[in-house]
């Protein structure tokens, strides 16, 4: 108990310091709203004269108190889940705008996550049993060249060959242009037709993470007296390498995967950046580009949240899990 | 400044290089652009999270908007001829008075009929909502009534060249607006204008418009729908999209487009690349040495503008005249005793020359004035403009061989435009021109009354240039009705430029048109420059009232 309560106190105020830093960041960055805005316009023709200045500062609604009370006000918006209205979508609440797009990022890098942990952690189990073997040498290589690859090239390249040369797929975006999002199986299957291309870049960019954790620990467990004992009792390969073996090498690996999934949420940057997906990394893009101090705020609170409450999860699953963290 | 500068963005990564230097080896894909009638255009960027705003008024407007909204006249931005539309024309009766005969018979598309009220209703919600007012209209206009069919505008000073910004305020109906609360901040989802097309529908990753039956000029107009899908944030996704061959106008800079682009479809793909703007070495004329002007005509002539042309934008651009126009768009313009039509050429001896007469001297080859010191610079511009940075290295080489340390500085955008505009840089890059006029061109760039000083910010004149007579000369031409009048103060200004060198103009930024006529003909072209090739201002309205039907 006196676990749990320390794991809680140090949530706290972890979650007081990450929601402050959220707060600063964002303003410490140079250049001002404004000034984004007036690029956007220059960069598409406007002549910017010092009343197009003054007509921007206007219509964003730019706060001018002084860094004090813009804090005060942000610590109560975030206690009423009030998050304002974002500079780049004026219409619509920073609340919707990421309600709309985090389910795309759910779907999109929640399953590719689940998917890449399972195949991998299995590869891994695989490798470690069979180790110094040619199964063994071709997964560890095969994994080690595709974890070189930079998730955001192998997109652009998968793009290049599949969507555009033989144009089996889409080109951007995460369904049917003038589509409405709904959950019609035809619009159901319109994305998924969009998310495979995607959905393999990060699947094989992120598989051998788990390829290479689960082999390494598979090879520590086997050469533990209690392998070597289910062994000589004669109990079935499959069963010792699955029962005994992976279950305890397994235990790391939960933790990690614990964290990346807190870090689903966040979104990949680059990959839904390169596919135009609709979904939060692509929106974080968007605001960090337009200074958007609303969305990225919401979207770090979003992140650092998630990511926080993923290790306290992990923290209190480990109790259960190993029996040695009780006593620490 | 214009949009030239979205070749900046070009390349922005080796993966795109990669896809567009293998692209010649790639099959033609099937279009998959619409039907017959059906206009497809290279949207706005921002997929898959456009929002719908068609405020005409608002910087975030979609570019759909200016085929919903009308203004008076759009004037040319290649030469400034105007072309009339919901005016039949305009005349000063003296330089204060403009007066502009409004068209009749129009109808707004909800069917109401358009009238002078609506244009003076327009021009005082600009007075009441100065923040809509983007082009300062009150500050050079004092009063607007309607008689007949005439619109009549008073000035506070003669400025004749201002009829360009008032000829292109989008007119909005008196009887909607009227009762609208926050006119700033609505985004107008449901337009009503008096333009060629309505809006169809909406999605955040591309939008419609539909023909306008009851258009004044319905006849002329051949599309019955366009398609704007929008463009993704990722450069070289639009570049693969555009060389797929799915719009029908596109605006991108491609490298080497006849390979990528023309050549997958040579009976139908089109690129017209027209000068659009100027791109030029900006001096702070606040600091030393760039406040002698000896020192800045050696450094002009110490630049080979040709090569830097060839390393900034592929050869697609020629080397600027250094008289402030952009030729050959303004060429009737030009001051025929400029030698060269002003441009300069790389001259390193006559650089010395006029360095020596700065007071600087070749010693070891390093530029050294009489403080003992090299010459240094430090060239500021935002660094994900490829295309400027690869002009600044080029330029980094070519005075380093006249003994000046020049340095790059590439931060990002905003950044880069609050140093330029506090003037507290050295140098830096940057857009001159491109409005189609020259008397706004060289007033946005040289008028003392945008000069303010240092670390108090200007939107124009970032290298705070004054003279008295090129202010003369400013107001001559802005009262001048009469064409040897405007010729002759034009000529004053271009001598300026030329032998002041307030900025060191380099090469042309390009307006980067591509197109297929595959269901439309009769786009903007060098044989017939009607309007540039930009799919984002209202040269959209121009070009949908010239195409016609393949």
């Amino acid at each position: 108990m006196r676990y749990i309560g320390r794991k809680v106190a140090l949530f706290v105020i972890t979650l007081w310091g990450a929601i402050t830093l959220n707060f600063l960041l964002p303003r410490l960055m140079p250049g001002s709203p404004v000034d984004a805005a007036l690029g956007r316009l220059a960069s598409s023709g406007v002549p910017i004269t010092n009343a197009e200045r003054r007509a921007v500062e206007v219509q964003l609604g730019v706060p001018h108190g002084s860094l004090i009370s813009q804090y005060g006000d942000y610590l109560n918006s975030i206690l009423h889940f009030n998050f304002g209205s974002s500079y780049s979508f004026p219409s619509e609440t920073v609340a919707h705008t990421i309600g709309k797009a985090a389910p795309w990022t759910l779907a999109l890098i929640g399953v590719t996550t689940i998917v890449a942990f399972i195949i991998g952690t299995l590869l891994g189990v695989y490798a470690g049993w069979r180790r110094g073997k040619t199964a063994d040498t071709t997964v560890t290589l095969g994994a080690t060249f595709f974890a070189a690859f930079p998730p955001f090239w192998l997109g652009l390249l998968l793009l290049f060959v599949f969507a555009f040369k033989f144009s089996l797929f889409p080109i951007k975006g995460g369904y049917s242009p003038g589509e409405t999002p709904s959950l019609s199986p035809s619009f159901l299957a319109d994305a998924v037709y969009h998310s495979v291309i995607p959905a393999v870049t990060l699947a094989i960019t992120t598989l051998s993470g788990w390829v290479f954790g689960m082999r390494n620990n598979m090879i520590n467990t086997l050469g533990e007296d209690y392998v070597t004992f289910a062994e000589a009792n004669g109990l079935r390969t499959r069963t010792v390498a699955l029962l005994y073996a992976a279950r305890n090498a397994l235990l790391p690996n939960v933790t990690a995967f614990g964290l990346s999934l807190g870090a689903v949420v966040g979104g990949s940057v680059l990959v839904e950046g390169v596919f135009s997906y609709p979904g939060l990394g692509n929106l974080l893009y968007i605001a960090v580009s337009n200074h958007d101090f609303p969305l990225m705020q919401a979207l770090f609170l979003v992140i650092t949240v998630s990511m926080l409450v993923a290790i306290f999860i992990v923290d209190l699953i480990y109790v259960r899990l190993d029996p040695r963290v009780r006593q620490a | 400044m214009s949009r030239v500068s979205r070749a900046r963005s070009m390349i922005l990564s080796a993966g795109a290089t990669l896809c567009l230097l293998a692209l010649s080896s790639c099959g033609t894909n099937p279009s998959t652009g619409g039907g017959s009638g059906t206009l497809t255009i290279q949207g706005d960027a921002g997929n898959p999270t456009l929002v719908q705003n068609f405020n005409p008024f608002a910087g975030s407007s979609l570019h759909g908007t200016f085929l919903i909204y009308e203004p008076l006249e759009i004037p040319s931005p290649i030469d400034g001829s105007y072309t009339p539309f919901l005016a039949t024309g305009y005349k000063f009766t003296d330089p204060k008075t403009l007066v502009y005969t409004i068209r009749q018979g129009v109808k707004w598309s909800d069917g109401k009929d358009f009238s002078p009220a609506d244009v003076v209703f327009t021009f005082n919600l600009l007075k009441k909502f100065p923040a809509l007012d983007t082009k300062a209209v009150w500050q050079q206009i004092t009063s607007i009534s309607a008689s007949g069919n005439d619109v009549t505008m008073n000035f506070s000073a003669a400025n004749v060249p201002f009829a360009i910004s008032i000829a292109q305020t989008p007119i909005v109906p008196q009887h909607l607006w009227s009762s609208m609360s926050d006119p700033v901040k609505d985004a107008n989802t449901h337009p009503v204008g008096t333009g060629p097309f309505m809006l169809d529908s909406f999605a955040p990753t591309q939008y419609s418009l539909k023909k306008n039956t009851n258009y004044w000029q319905a006849d002329k107009v051949a599309p019955s729908e366009v398609l704007f899908p929008a463009q993704a944030s990722n450069q070289s996704t639009n570049q693969l999209d555009v060389v797929s061959g799915k719009f029908d106008w596109s605006y991108n800079f491609l490298p080497d487009v006849k390979t990528t682009y023309v050549n997958r479809d040579p009976a139908h793909n089109q690129y017209w690349f027209p000068p659009g703007g100027t791109i030029g070495l900006y001096l702070n004329l606040t600091k030393a040495p760039f406040s002698d002007v000896n020192f800045r005509k050696g450094l002009s002539m110490s630049l080979n503008r040709t090569t830097i042309a060839t390393k900034a934008v592929n050869g697609y651009m020629d080397q600027a005249s250094m008289s402030g126009l952009i030729l050959p768009n303004l060429k009737k313009w030009l001051d025929p005793s400029l030698p060269n039509q002003g441009v300069v050429a790389q001259d390193t001896a006559g650089a010395q020359t006029a360095f020596a007469q700065a007071g600087y001297s070749m010693q070891a080859g390093k530029l050294v004035g009489r403080n003992g010191k090299q010459a240094t610079m430090t060239i500021v511009m935002p660094g994900n403009f490829s295309d400027w940075v690869a002009a600044a290295k080029e330029v980094v080489q070519e005075v380093a061989s006249v003994g000046i340390a020049a340095t790059l500085d590439l931060p990002q955008y905003p950044q880069y435009s609050q140093g330029i505009q506090a003037g507290t840089f050295d140098a830096a890059i940057g857009g001159y021109g491109g409005n189609g006029d020259p008397y706004t061109d060289f007033s946005l760039a040289l008028s003392s009354t945008f000069a303010t000083p240092v670390n108090t910010p200007t939107a124009n004149n970032f290298e705070r240039f004054k003279d008295p007579s090129v202010d003369q000369a400013l107001t001559t031409l802005a009262s001048a009705t009469d064409t040897s009048a405007r010729t002759q103060a034009t000529y004053t200004l271009e001598q300026a430029m030329y032998n002041k060198v307030p900025i060191v103009l380099m090469y042309y930024g390009g307006s980067w048109g591509l197109f297929s006529t595959k269901h439309f003909t009769g786009w903007p072209s060098a044989s017939n420059p009607y309007t540039l090739p930009t799919n984002y201002n209202n040269s959209l309205l121009t070009v949908v009232t010239h195409i016609t039907k393949a």
